[in-house]
């Protein structure tokens, strides 16, 4: 009992101090998963946009396939991407195994189908005649997808949202693929990870204690965004 | 749940009485933090059941960092710890936490590397210019960089060669000795390894041998029971009758007798000063 | 030769027919009443002349020629727009929802003139800075219209223009409409209430 108090205490006066190893993995962890977030929106939306207003064969089939990926490990999609990303894997020419590089693709292969599957749902929640409107007073296709696209703004903003606490706040692949080094590759899970294995708890206590508060502030935007949403529709 | 064990026991005791010795533990389950070394090579899973049929005692081991091990001695979580890390094993029972440490076997130390060995490796014979070699040319080293047996076994060694390693091509990876190995086969680079996982994977890796045999590599682990002084319900009976077996020469025989591919991992080291004469074993209570 | 008439439109949903064999001409400067109980088709034989529904089979023959539907489409889609029952306004305020059917590129200066020119037809210049998703049901209306006639179309469809109207806002929509019809549009009014529009009306479809 003794040990959670103070560890707690010691992890207040860690962060609180800027302890410069401390900040370092917090930003380390922050590029990462904000580069992964910025990569995977682009192509996510477009195919979620396809998946709720295309007719093409085989969508429904894509859209269980994105539904069964939403179910699949962390440590699987790692693992998966290390076999390719290995020296001796069909991608191991391209050196990527242990950098940030393979940390944010396998952080990518994590959001991507959470965030297909929300902004799938928040895009069928549009209203079909937004669609029409654009496209009769002469919008492009893509200016109407544009314009579908921020009329549901803050159903997409919450599936941004909760794919970023998704992959900030993931182990499994990140130290995998990243291989937690030291100044490089250690991000705030990993380092978790790590320092508990140390039993150095202070450490590992001040890095949740990050999480749990990136946690809260993401959980009120989300709630700020589907407020917002609700009163929209 | 307590009654359940204990008919469990008893009933085991009634139809398998060759295996429970005469003496039936009051408290049969012995708690053990130990290196992921001793757990993942397989020698406790090798000479524990001959401890547990002799004694009647059921040894429940958590295999994680020494650091840790130490860590949940201190915390009393455990009733014993078997670790390689001498100095802290002796700052461990110098703040009271366990009582007396006892040497019970030795593993060494081995250098992998690439095969090109760009440090050219083999060609030295002591870790000292081995490191200064890999220093000077930047070749790539990982270090594992968890305050492991191992990662304070590799500072020592950086220490006594004069070198404070830092730079692109020192990483600290943070991870155990398995995927420190694989991670140094994929990076082509060079590190500190313990001959029993290097033996369970060398078979999976791109590395070679480059340096072994040097005396500084060898890697002594202690056995030391929690104290009763300060945590006074755990198992410290159970706790004694492993040591005392460990330390056995039966004990030591089962170590020595443990191979992979035909090798012995672990020499037998029990100081004979420290083994009591063998006339109670296993008394309880 | 400014003639837009569709041809033996038919269209189906599962076995029930909604109309068969129907040929509609749109003419400059007349408005089209169409009737019929709900579910009749109305909604959907409008939005099939705004090229939104797809029809079983029929044609339309426009400028001296004669398209498929699916060649009409690219075509003339756009000079025949439809308004929803209750109209589709964007996020943003009155002036950026005008301002959204305006082609792009378009000089500052023109873009100012005429989306003030059009505010001040539909009473709505007051208006021109609140938000349009707050206006009431006859301020949407005029705001949809003025909007759709940014796009100089050669038709308006209207689906029930006057549902959800207090009578002071159901007069001004009538006064619109017959100006309208003065610029030389051709008008299409689908309702269930007809007696409302017989002043403007010229021709009569009940399905």
């Amino acid at each position: 009992m003794e040990t959670i108090s103070s560890a707690t205490w010691q992890a207040l006066q860690l962060l609180l101090s800027g302890d410069t190893a401390l900040w370092e993995i917090i930003l380390i962890s922050f590029r990462v998963s904000i580069l992964a977030i910025l990569l995977a929106t682009p192509p996510a939306l477009l195919m979620a946009f396809m998946l709720a207003f295309g007719q093409f064969p085989g969508r429904r089939l894509l859209i269980a396939i994105v539904n069964t990926a939403l179910a699949i490990p962390a440590v699987v999609i790692g693992l998966t991407l290390y076999l390719l990303l290995s020296r001796s894997g069909p991608l191991g020419e391209w050196r990527l195994l242990f950098t940030q590089t393979a940390m944010v693709l396998g952080q990518i292969a994590l959001a991507f189908p959470l965030l297909v599957a929300m902004a799938h749902t928040a895009l069928q929640a549009a209203d079909r005649r937004a669609w029409e409107t654009a496209r009769m007073l002469g919008a492009s296709r893509l200016r109407a997808v544009w314009t579908l696209m921020y009329e549901v703004r803050f159903g997409l903003m919450s599936a941004l949202l909760a794919s970023f606490g998704r992959i900030i706040a993931e182990v499994g692949a990140s130290m995998m693929l990243g291989g937690n080094i030291l100044h490089y590759t250690r991000n705030i899970p990993t380092a978790i990870a790590l320092e508990t294995s140390k039993g150095e708890f202070a450490q590992g206590i001040a890095l949740g204690l990050v999480l749990l508060l990136l946690a809260f502030a993401l959980n009120l935007l989300l709630h700020y965004f589907q407020g917002k949403g609700q009163i929209a529709a | 749940m307590r009654k359940l064990t204990s008919a469990l026991w008893l009933s085991t005791c009634l139809v398998l009485p060759v295996f429970a010795d005469e003496q039936k533990p009051a408290n049969p389950i012995i708690k053990m933090a130990t290196t992921t070394s001793t757990q993942d090579s397989g020698l406790l899973t090798q000479i524990l059941p001959n401890f547990q049929k002799k004694t009647g005692y059921e040894v429940q081991v958590t295999a994680v960092g020494t650091g840790k091990a130490l860590k949940l001695g201190e915390n009393g979580d455990v009733d014993v710890v078997l670790v390689h890390a001498r100095a802290d094993e002796d700052k461990f029972v110098a703040a009271g936490f366990g009582d007396q440490r006892y040497s019970v076997m030795y593993n060494d130390f081995i250098f992998v590397g690439p095969e090109e060995d760009p440090a050219k490796v083999k060609a030295t014979k002591t870790t000292t210019d081995a490191l200064k070699q890999i220093a000077a040319t930047q070749s790539p080293f990982v270090s594992r960089g968890d305050d492991s047996g191992t990662h304070k076994m590799e500072k020592k060694l950086w220490d006594q060669a004069g070198v404070k390693p830092a730079g692109e091509w020192y990483r600290e990876a943070g991870q155990g000795m398995g995927e420190v190995l694989q991670m140094s086969g994929e990076l082509k680079a060079y590190t500190l390894t313990d001959r029993g996982t290097w033996l369970a994977t060398m078979d999976k890796s791109p590395l070679k041998i480059v340096l072994e045999g040097d005396k500084t590599l060898l890697n002594p682990y202690g056995i030391i029971a929690v104290s009763q002084k300060r945590y006074p319900d755990t198992n410290h009976a159970g706790a004694q009758a492993l040591i005392d077996w460990m330390i056995s020469a039966e004990g030591q025989q089962a170590i020595s007798d443990f191979k992979i591919n035909g090798q012995s991992l672990f020499t037998p080291s029990a100081d004979p000063a420290e083994v009591k004469p063998a006339t109670e074993p296993a008394k309880t209570n | 030769m400014n003639e837009l008439i569709f041809h033996q439109l038919s269209k189906h949903y599962g076995k029930r027919c909604l109309f068969t064999e129907l040929t509609l001409p749109l003419i400059a400067g007349q408005c089209l009443l169409l009737t019929g109980k709900n579910g009749a088709g109305k909604s959907t034989l409008m939005r099939i002349l705004a090229g939104l529904d797809k029809p079983d089979q029929g044609e339309i023959q426009a400028d001296g020629k004669r398209y498929s539907w699916r060649a009409y489409r690219p075509q003339l889609q756009r000079q025949i727009l439809y308004l929803h029952q209750q109209p589709y306004l964007f996020e943003g305020s009155v002036w950026d929802n005008l301002a959204y059917a305006l082609t792009r590129g378009l000089p500052r200066s023109e873009q100012h003139q005429q989306i003030e020119a059009i505010a001040d037809w539909a009473g709505l210049t007051a208006l021109l800075m609140n938000p349009a998703k707050r206006l009431s049901g006859g301020e949407a209306q005029r705001l949809a219209m003025a909007r759709a006639l940014l796009r100089k179309p050669r038709a308006l469809l209207l689906d029930e223009p006057t549902a959800n109207m207090d009578q002071a806002a159901r007069l001004l929509t009538l006064e619109m409409l017959e100006d309208l019809k003065r610029q030389g549009l051709r008008l299409m009014v689908a309702s269930h209430d007809p007696d409302w529009f017989q002043a403007v009306t010229n021709q009569h479809l009940a399905l």
